[in-house]
């Protein structure tokens, strides 16, 4: 029986990492991205060379109901599969001071992050209820945990996801669909590539950025049968930088 | 009025479901309490009528469920409209 995971976001950097990890899981994963073909092929290409195989989805995950009629037809043409793990990943930042933050800036952040989780989780939670199996697994930020100057929006979205997290991992624990997120700090991808890095790696324990594929292996772990219990929780990755 | 046909599947599929002996479901008996179903549980009410019944249950249609009478005609009206 193939095992299908879906990771939004999966075209590049975290996101990437964590398609690859799940394909070298077994799982057969639908790439959800927005609009970079080229780095989402190359994310498939990448899952292919794990000896797995996957779908590139492309898709809003604003746009509520694209996302719905994608879900949909995918699920009409798998009747005897469904998607086991979820991984909310899409989300994008637009610093600025509340101060001179724009609607639009605090709109789309929270669009992206908080209304994407919904558009996505509400329709696959149905089936991983009734198949009794589901891992739902969210990527948040030290920014959704801690609150960080300028992201008002972006600390909003993620803050709004871990409070998500936890209230649908009681809706769904008894079903074994857990619910978990993921808090990393500061990693290597392009998000935080306009960051001066030697100035806060001296802020950061461990001494360094993180690496996606560290994300990426915590994510495996809980989407793997061994994390059956771990529900509700939000994990930071971090470097000891705040816990 | 639900026919007695698709009462017994009705009363056999809940009771295999919710490991309910068949003998407790009446038709004036409380739905929810017999079957010590709480808010969380009905998703698997709403999978079985799906998967048995091929109708998709709403949060609202609970709303008017109280018996297991109130149930049947819900389910024998809802058929009717899908045939």
């Amino acid at each position: 029986m193939m095992k299908y995971a879906l990771v939004t976001g999966g075209s590049r950097g975290i996101g990437r990492a964590i398609c690859i990890k799940l394909a070298g899981m077994g799982y057969h994963v639908l790439i959800n991205y927005r609009h970079n073909d080229a780095e989402a092929l190359a994310t498939l290409q990448a899952v292919r060379e794990k000896g797995a195989d996957g779908e590139l989805m492309k898709c809003d995950v604003t746009d509520g109901a694209a996302v719905s009629e994608m879900l949909s037809a995918w699920m009409q043409s798998h009747p005897d599969g469904y998607i086991e793990v979820l991984v909310n990943n899409a989300g994008i930042r637009k610093d600025n001071l509340m101060l001179w933050m724009t609607g639009e800036e605090w709109a789309h952040v929270l669009d992206t992050g908080l209304n994407g989780f919904f558009h996505v989780t509400q329709p696959l939670l149905k089936n991983m209820l009734a198949r009794r199996f589901g891992r739902i697994i969210t990527i948040v930020s030290l920014s959704g945990i801690k609150g960080l100057p300028g992201q008002t929006n972006y600390s909003a979205a993620k803050g709004g996801l871990i409070a998500a997290t936890k209230a649908l991992a009681q809706e769904t624990a008894k079903r074994r669909v857990t619910v978990n997120a993921v808090a990393p700090g500061f990693i290597h991808t392009d998000m935080t590539g306009q960051l001066d890095e030697d100035e806060l790696k001296r802020l950061i324990p461990a001494g360094r950025f993180g690496e996606p594929e560290e994300v990426a292996g915590l994510v495996g772990f809980l989407a793997s049968p061994e994390a059956s219990y771990i529900t509700g929780e939000v994990i930071s990755i971090n470097g000891g930088l705040y816990t | 009025m639900a026919n007695t046909e698709l009462i017994e599947k009705i009363n056999r599929k809940l009771s295999e479901e919710f490991e309910t002996d068949i003998e407790l479901i009446r038709p004036d008996a409380p739905l929810m309490q017999t079957l010590e179903l709480d808010s969380l549980d009905l998703v698997d009410m709403v999978v079985l009528v799906e998967q048995h019944f091929g109708l998709t249950l709403k949060a609202q249609d609970f709303a008017s469920i109280k018996t297991f009478q109130d149930f049947y005609d819900f389910i024998d009206s809802h058929v009717n409209d899908a045939n």
